[in-house]
């Protein structure tokens, strides 16, 4: 692997930074119904609107519910919806990407109709595929995907563009390969930093906008756990329970910078012309 | 000798300057108050001001200024004669001979007569929800000669009066300038010419509406107490600036730009409670929430699948979810509210707050239900609606009963609840205050309203409503009443679930300022 060689011999500190954070996130996602007796969703309203205590370490919201355990759960949502929309636009980006970028007759007609899909806002996208579909966690990511899967196409296509041309591409179409072999052994392999870094955005990306879809009320349905939707909840309550707002408020920061950090160390370490730029 | 005198003369001089303060401001106290611009900020904008052509309560709210009714009700909700000098309803009760006040100046300089009451009235009657409920059992309006009218029903109408002064939405009848009436017809009014305290100065939609006083207008003669009696103008302008969202509200409050803010954040009361220059106003419990069933699908097609829901649901739990802070909210199982001369005690002794989940999943299978899971249907932009659908799905699942949530925008909600199909439960805020019984009758019996309840027992509740509309004995009317109250309990085609408060703020240099179910601002005054 390209990306651990280079690690190896770099020790970029974004990239050790980001990998820390997100395998702790990753560890609370994961671990949650281990790491709290409480079931994200069930009311006890008697005990609304606690402060942080020994019961309920980031306090309890309006439904009594604990925020620890909303958040645990909540990060989980995060990390599913990310997840499931990085593979989507990988998958349907880099075939469209792919077509586009090896067959110019189709580049013409495929291209026009994502720049036309690029000249919207992603979210805005979004919003209207959510208000259109509904709420709920299929329906954003897809949604998601949808909004962000021209830009991976476009990337995946320049990549493909650029080296379609190359000696070695030419002499392996010489010594008799097909499309096929010629796309994947040859093509894709040499195009995967590119791909990488921009799924690792769009990973980050995804957080951020099923927060926001969710903070509008087109997201993750309620009573379900999603991190921006605690952040609505708390709007309302933020004077006199500023612990509902902080603690999802900063779970979010913490995903999304890591990410976008971790999306910068790889562009550095796999971009061939930034190497200067790296300390030795 | 002379510090002495001096001293004395000080003394003197003293008490005369007190005195001549003293009386100069008793002087002027009353003159004082007069002057002054306030600022309100409400909540929701409205489409128009014509009240009789929409639903908005918001537009009766603020038309009250300008508009009076012939009847008006008092703190204690009992109906006073307002525009209205006295009445009498003839034995049979098909007759009211109502006489006017003779002296009420309008807002064109005229002194208003039957021909304007008559002119307005026949508007009401065709147009406005409340002239609907009437014009069945109605025959005509009568002038009598200038300041006497006569109304004629074909039928016994008892609630009658009633609903003229109705604070519900906008149902009141309210008195408009013949002129007007006639230059619009059944289009919506957008020139306004009443009797009130105030007058119509300027309206931008979705922004403001000023009114300013009246110069010439003429009090009632009865003491002031809420919406009836006397009305004195102390200011000069009254400002209703639309502000949707709530914190901009309430730091318009804050920063002194607002004096009044309509339904504030409950759970911020602890922070105004604190600053010395607002006052919190808690309204009486106004509101109450409502859990209607769709009777007609299963489950709640079976009246005991509806009882397993009563005795499933904790209410206390639910107060603390929906509402908040206790001060705000108060179980309540009758539809009107203690102190309201319709309210009966004992309405749902035996069912109504009582948590017994082992009793609801017993009548659930008695009902036969077959385990489907359940749709909540609510609203998502009130809190009441939002959280109220969010506790009862989650008390629900704690007895085994999947529940799915459909949390939409109203507009959403109100067409899907119309459906016969696809939901069982759905939430929705009720005005508790409601001088009539009979008002009730729009979403009680046969297919009525959304309830889609249709069986032995709505037909039952038919002819409870149809006795209740010929009965004009209070006594009778009231046993009728518990009988309803008792039927309602038994079949539960709908429930209340608790009253609940709303909180408006105000700043401390609005003075006199009355916690009526609608904000008013006449007889208040700013310092």
């Amino acid at each position: 692997m390209l990306f651990l060689k280079k690690y190896k011999k770099y020790k970029h500190p974004y990239v050790t930074t980001s990998i820390i954070i997100l395998s702790f996130l990753a560890f609370l996602s994961l671990f949650a119904p281990v790491l709290t007796d409480y079931n994200p969703v069930r009311n006890d309203a008697r005990n609304r609107l606690q402060p942080p205590s020994r019961q309920h370490i980031l306090g309890t919201d309006q439904f009594g519910r604990d925020i620890f355990t909303r958040i645990l759960y909540g990060l989980r949502t995060s990390m599913q919806v990310g997840l499931a929309v990085v593979i989507l636009t990988v998958f349907f980006g880099g075939i469209v990407g792919i077509t586009a970028g090896y067959y110019p007759e189709i580049d013409k007609v495929v291209m026009r109709i994502l720049d036309a899909m690029m000249a919207f806002p992603g979210i805005i996208i979004a919003i209207s595929l959510a208000a259109v579909w509904g709420a709920g966690k299929l329906n954003i990511i897809l949604a998601l995907s949808f909004a962000y899967f021209p830009k991976m196409a476009r990337i995946v296509r320049s990549a493909v563009i650029s080296i379609k041309d190359l000696d070695y591409v030419d002499s392996a179409r010489a010594a008799g390969a097909g499309d096929l072999r010629i796309i994947f052994k040859y093509i894709l392999k040499n195009s995967a930093s590119p791909i990488m870094v921009q799924a690792t955005f769009n990973f980050a990306l995804a957080i951020l906008d099923e927060a926001a879809l969710s903070f509008l009320g087109v997201g993750i349905m309620p009573p379900a756990p999603s991190l921006g939707a605690m952040v609505t909840d708390a709007r309302t309550y933020m004077v006199v329970a500023p612990w509902m707002i902080l603690a999802p408020g900063i779970m979010i920061v913490l995903a999304v910078l890591s990410l976008n950090l971790l999306g910068d160390g790889l562009r550095d370490l796999l971009d061939p012309h930034l190497k200067n730029t790296l300390k030795k | 000798m002379k510090k002495k005198e001096i001293n004395i003369t000080a003394v003197f001089l003293t008490a005369v300057l007190f005195f001549l303060l003293f009386s100069g401001s008793v002087l002027a106290q009353s003159e004082d108050r007069f002057g002054g611009r306030l600022n309100t900020a409400f909540q929701m904008s409205v489409a128009h001001l014509d009240s009789d052509n929409s639903t908005d309560s918001l537009i009766t709210a603020m038309m009250n200024h300008v508009y009076e009714g012939l009847f008006e009700f008092d703190e204690n909700l009992k109906l006073t004669p307002h525009l209205a000098e006295s009445y009498q309803v003839g034995e049979d009760g098909l007759v009211y001979e109502v006489k006017l006040r003779e002296d009420v100046m309008m807002h064109n300089g005229q002194i208003m007569e039957a021909d304007d009451v008559v002119a307005s009235f026949r508007r009401w009657l065709e147009l406005n929800n409340g002239g609907q409920l009437v014009s069945p059992y109605f025959d005509r309006v009568e002038k009598v000669d200038r300041f006497n009218i006569r109304f004629k029903f074909e039928e016994a109408y008892a609630p009658f009066l009633n609903i003229l002064a109705s604070p519900v939405s906008n149902q009141k009848f309210v008195v408009r300038a013949e002129e007007v009436v006639e230059e619009f017809g059944s289009d919506v009014i957008d020139r306004h010419v009443g009797t009130g305290p105030y007058k119509y100065e300027e309206w931008v939609p979705d922004q403001k509406l000023v009114l300013t006083r009246f110069e010439d207008y003429s009090p009632s003669p009865r003491e002031g107490s809420f919406f009836a009696g006397e009305r004195i103008p102390y200011l000069d302008e009254i400002v209703f600036n639309f502000i949707p969202d709530a914190q901009v509200r309430v730091s318009g409050v804050q920063t002194g730009q607002f004096h009044f803010a309509e339904e504030v954040p409950r759970d911020q009361y602890q922070i105004f409670e604190m600053d010395q220059n607002i006052k919190n106003v808690i309204i009486y419990p106004d509101r109450m929430s409502m859990l209607i069933f769709n009777n007609a699908e299963a489950p709640f097609d079976n009246k005991y699948a509806r009882q397993a829901v009563a005795y499933a649901l904790d209410f206390e739990e639910l107060g603390y979810a929906m509402i908040g802070d206790q001060q705000f909210w108060r179980l309540e199982s009758a539809l009107h509210e203690e102190g309201n001369p319709w309210h009966v005690p004992d309405a749902g002794e035996g069912i109504y707050g009582v948590y017994d989940p082992e009793k609801a999943k017993e009548l659930l299978e008695k009902a036969g239900y077959d385990g489907q899971p359940l749709v909540i249907l609510s609203g998502q932009d009130n809190q009441m609606e939002r959280q109220g659908a969010i506790a009862i799905q989650d008390q629900l699942e704690k007895i085994g009963i999947e529940v799915e949530l459909q949390l939409f925008d109203r507009p959403t909600v109100v067409e899907k609840r119309a459906n016969k199909e696809g939901w069982h439960i759905h939430l929705s805020p009720f005005i508790k205050v409601v001088p009539d019984p009979q008002i009730h009758q729009g979403w009680t019996g046969t297919n009525k309203w959304i309830s889609n309840w249709d069986s032995e027992e709505s037909r039952e509740m038919d002819r409870l409503f149809a006795e209740m509309l010929r009965e004009v004995d209070q006594e009778e009317r009231y046993q009728i009443v518990e009988k309803m109250q008792a039927e309602l309990w038994d079949s539960v085609p709908y429930f209340n679930i608790l009253d609940y408060s709303r909180l408006h703020i105000r700043r401390t240099e609005l003075k006199n300022f009355k916690s009526g179910w609608q904000p008013f601002f006449w007889n208040t005054y700013l310092e």
